[in-house]
């Protein structure tokens, strides 16, 4: 398992190319020209777009679009259903992955199928399920409104609802790399008369670090981003319900489409740097390990 | 074992920040007193009144509302009231509020989406008694052209031009939708098209047939139509004469063609009373809609959210903002919603249910 | 060395943590997944076919119901087809070519996955849509793609990029490269090389990414209820479709949630086939590489 995680190219250096190595570059270039072009015309120009849209009227649009408060309740908003979302979906996801790794017991492959199934939900979807179980006439209704908790048209919804969304991104990512480390260390440590405990945190946890931590960025990622679902059980009410994809939308409905342009650069910056950073590490300790 | 415990622990903890989440949540979405079952109450401090609204008049809204708020508080020592302001598409918001949504007053584009409010037992009260009929704001079907009318849209039936393309919203989401509908379904029945026979039903469906084959787009609310037809798609935008006015000025470039014939858009805002009831809010929430046919809130509706007066004759002049109409007609004089929504026009043999089949199939 | 062999003596009690732990996380497990996976998709599976197939016949009853999950499965088949090819390309660009600016382009195919879909909708109408200096010139010359079918097809495309990407990736990084050097001493071109070793190799993570892919599409609704103009029939897609028939009374349809959860359930039961499969697939890989 010592490959390299980016191989080099085939020809080898110190000789003037020949013929078959010269049409080799050629047809690499374009190869990369053709993937390049892919990535611009799908990905970038879009990106650009929003780039250029909220960001042409410099910094003043900027603070104007965050002294609004519905703009920093929405954004607040969205913070606290991602940490939420984010810790839960890492424990819990963290105690699946444990089991699904690890443990053999009848009907297991059922709960790996369970995990992905989020994957194959529409967002609309699941905002019907959430009404279906707690709106009028649903499921848990009447002991809800009994206790008088408001669980659809408020945060506990939208928080369910995103948990739902998110659930496979923690799980996906640790259960691979928990079978491919296989229990040697960790019987290892037992034997020397660690505890279970100890064994997870000191030996367990730092040997699936980055792949757990590339899964809640992704899962991070995947909360504050979501929009269909939330939009079916929010009602949207400003300054109250509506997160910062939702605000985004009323902003674009309401004529103040560079307020949207701005929220979502945010939202997208906010991700992005998440997940490059946590490649960037990952790369970084990738190869302190390689070197020793 | 100390393991299991602290497994066991672990999941608790997870499981105590959902609930906790869940408790906070849904505490402090209401901070008033709620009713128990036939009891009394009385509201708290700040007592919150929510609002579901249809997709256009926020700005109107919001200025209503906050003035609202300032003389309540004066004349009620010192009672902040706090309003909770959603807008979507009509029937959007009907359906939320039959499905949950805690709204104590709704500002509905058309009668029927009251109606299924009404239908789930929301609302108590024979609302079409209230007074004015409940109805708040007023307006006119219009057609939003670009600057200088090019396609030279002046009537109905210059919408069938071959090749045109038309924006209006989606019937299953919006109420403005409807009102679009009907407007051209009435003024072909009632002989104002050229073309269209007076009185026909055939006509009728033949136009709207004509008119849907050229829409290209079916947003989901009136509100994202216009917006749509000002980012430059399509040429003819369908849409309230008073949402193309507030969006001219906005600065936006566009041009109102009012047809000869059209339908008199009233849009009704009425007190979810059982809504209202449970949040105890009752009397504010009926205060607030009363004050919403007093002439400082009309006035309001007309300056802010360019609506017509909700008198008829008085409408038809047209204001500053809208142009005024030849024949103005309203639902009732079709039959009223009931039958052009179970029959005529959007029941399973009605006008525009077999023109968007013909259409669209 | 010495844990294996205890291992290996003392059989399947040494592997597992202590019974008490074991069925600690079992439980947690299933709590987790059974109160937000399992309930969810009953109450949606109930109230869609407690009376059988009437739900699901009478919402596709419904106008322009067929043509929606019809156009849904062929956009999401065809989206996961090019993304297929396009992403298997890319991932052999980024592992296999050293070019400039490669770290940067490795960083931008994750974009999708952090740009919320309705932002990404909005902007596919903003650059190429009919008042665009692009889209105005395409329709110039009667290629429309916003409000038609082919910005459905661009908009899931965003969005599921990196799905593909990020399958292939791995396994390519991994791959051995004795038989294509091999292969390549022995006189055959780097194109037979590819086609016949290297592609090969990469199918499972190819076909399992396309199959997420797939998934995906079935159920994506933020960025295409801004690029499609939802019309019946034309352009209307199955996820919009449910989200219409939860507003009863247009084309004088019947509609309500009982007809949504049927259609939807039909949506993800597909779906869920089809992520079944890729796990299979990514299972086998695995089992095989170890």
């Amino acid at each position: 398992m010592s490959q390299q995680a980016h191989a080099e190219p085939i020809a080898p250096r110190g000789r003037p190319a020949s013929k078959p190595e010269s049409r080799g570059r050629a047809v690499r270039a374009v190869l990369v020209g053709i993937a390049l072009f892919y990535v611009l015309v799908l990905i970038v120009a879009p990106l650009a777009g929003i780039m250029y849209y909220g960001l042409r009227n410099g910094v003043g649009a900027i603070t104007d679009t965050f002294s609004q408060p519905d703009v920093r309740h929405a954004l607040y908003l969205t913070v606290v259903i991602m940490l939420i979302t984010v810790v839960v979906t890492t424990v819990l996801g963290l105690v699946v992955a444990f089991v699904l790794a690890r443990d053999r017991f009848p009907g297991k492959s059922l709960l790996s199928a369970f995990v992905n199934l989020p994957l194959a939900v529409s967002p609309v979807v699941v905002g019907l399920m959430a009404i279906l179980l707690f709106g009028r006439g649903g499921w848990f209704e009447p002991f809800f409104s009994a206790q008088g908790i408001q669980i659809v048209f408020a945060l506990p919804s939208m928080v369910i609802v995103t948990i739902f969304i998110s659930i496979p991104f923690v799980i996906r990512e640790v259960v691979p790399l928990l079978e491919e480390l296989g229990m040697d260390e960790e019987q290892a440590a037992w034997t020397l008369g660690a505890s279970r405990l100890q064994t997870f945190l000191r030996i367990t946890l730092p040997n699936i670090r980055w792949g757990l931590f590339y899964g809640m960025a992704l899962s991070a990622a995947r909360a504050i981003g979501e929009v269909g679902a939330v939009l079916v059980v929010s009602g949207q009410v400003q300054g109250s319900t509506e997160t910062a994809t939702l605000y985004i939308l009323r902003a674009f409905d309401q004529y103040q489409a560079e307020r949207g342009y701005i929220v979502a650069l945010t939202l997208a910056a906010f991700s992005i740097v998440l997940l490059i950073g946590i490649e960037a590490f990952r790369r970084r300790s990738l190869k302190r390990a390689g070197q020793e | 074992m100390k393991q299991v415990r602290v497994v066991l622990g672990a999941a608790v903890a997870a499981l105590v920040v959902v609930v906790a989440a869940t408790g906070c949540g849904g505490g402090s979405d209401s901070s008033n007193a709620s009713a128990a079952s036939g009891g009394d109450c009385t509201p708290g401090d700040s007592p919150v009144i929510t609002l579901a609204a249809y997709s256009n008049p926020y700005d109107a809204y919001g200025k209503l509302t906050s003035t609202f708020a300032a003389d309540w508080k004066e004349s009620h020592s010192d009672q902040q009231v706090i309003f909770q302001m959603s807008f979507g598409g009509s029937t959007t918001q009907a359906e939320n509020i039959v499905n949950g949504f805690p709204a104590d007053v709704y500002a509905s584009s058309t009668a029927p989406d009251v109606q299924i409010v009404q239908d789930s037992g929301l609302i108590a009260h024979d609302w079409t008694q209230d007074e004015n009929g409940a109805i708040v704001q007023a307006g006119a079907v219009v057609f939003s052209v670009r600057p200088g009318n090019p396609r030279n849209i002046h009537n109905w039936n210059d919408l069938t031009q071959p090749g045109l393309q038309i924006l209006t919203p989606d019937p299953s989401q919006s109420g403005g939708a409807r009102w679009n509908i009907v407007a051209a379904y009435g003024a072909a029945m009632r002989g104002e098209v050229p073309g269209y026979a007076k009185g026909s039903t055939e006509d009728a469906q033949r136009l709207l047939e004509g008119i849907f084959k050229n829409v290209t787009v079916l947003d989901k609310s009136a509100n994202d139509s216009l917006k749509n037809f000002e980012a430059g798609n399509g040429d003819v935008a369908i849409t309230y004469d008073y949402q193309a006015a507030t969006s001219i000025a906005a600065g936006q470039e566009e041009e109102i063609v009012a047809p000869p014939s059209t339908v008199f858009i009233q849009t009704p805002t009425v007190v979810v009373d059982k809504n209202a009831e449970e949040h105890c809010v009752e009397p504010i929430a009926d205060a607030f809609v009363k004050y919403l046919h007093s002439p400082d809130a009309q006035e309001v509706f007309a300056s802010v959210a360019h609506t017509r007066p909700i008198d008829i004759t008085e409408a038809k002049k047209g204001t500053d903002s809208v142009p005024p109409i030849d024949d103005l007609f309203t639902t009732d004089d079709l039959g009223g919603w009931d039958t052009l929504i179970k029959d005529t026009v959007f029941g399973p043999d009605g006008a525009f249910t077999k023109a968007f089949a013909a259409a669209k199939g | 060395m010495v844990a294996d062999a205890l291992t290996r003596a003392s059989g399947r009690a040494r592997r597992d943590p202590g019974a008490p732990t074991r069925w600690a996380l079992r439980a947690t497990a299933m709590l987790y997944l059974g109160l937000f996976v399992l309930l969810p998709v009953v109450v949606i599976l109930q109230r869609g076919y407690s009376d059988g197939l009437t739900n699901l016949k009478d919402a596709l009853d419904n106008f322009g119901a067929w043509n929606a999950i019809k156009l849904t499965v062929v956009m999401a088949f065809l989206a996961a087809i090019i993304n297929g090819v396009f992403g298997t390309l890319l991932a052999y660009v980024l592992v296999r070519i050293r070019f400039p600016g490669r770290e940067i382009v490795s960083a931008i195919v994750d974009l999708p996955f952090a740009i919320p879909t309705l932002v990404a909708g909005v902007m596919l109408v903003a650059l190429y849509g009919p008042s665009s200096v692009v889209g105005g010139w395409l329709e110039d010359h009667g290629v429309k793609i916003i409000f038609a079918a082919p910005g459905i097809l661009l908009a899931l495309l965003f969005v599921t990029l990196p799905l593909v990407v990020r399958s292939v990736q791995p396994v390519l990084a991994e791959l051995d490269r004795e038989e294509e050097e091999a292969a390549q001493t022995l006189g055959a071109g780097s194109w037979t090389t590819f086609r016949k070793i290297v592609l090969p190799a990469l199918r499972p993570a190819i076909v399992a990414g396309g199959l997420l892919v797939f998934a995906r599409s079935l159920g994506e609704f933020g960025a295409i209820v801004f690029v499609s103009g939802n019309i019946p029939n034309k352009t209307l897609t199955a996820p919009v479709f449910i989200t219409q028939l939860l507003s009863p009374g247009s084309f004088g349809a019947t509609g309500g949630p009982d007809q949504a959860a049927a259609v939807a359930g039909l949506l993800f039961g597909l779906a869920f086939i089809v992520v079944l499969l890729t796990e299979k697939l990514i299972s086998g890989r695995l089992e095989r590489t170890s």
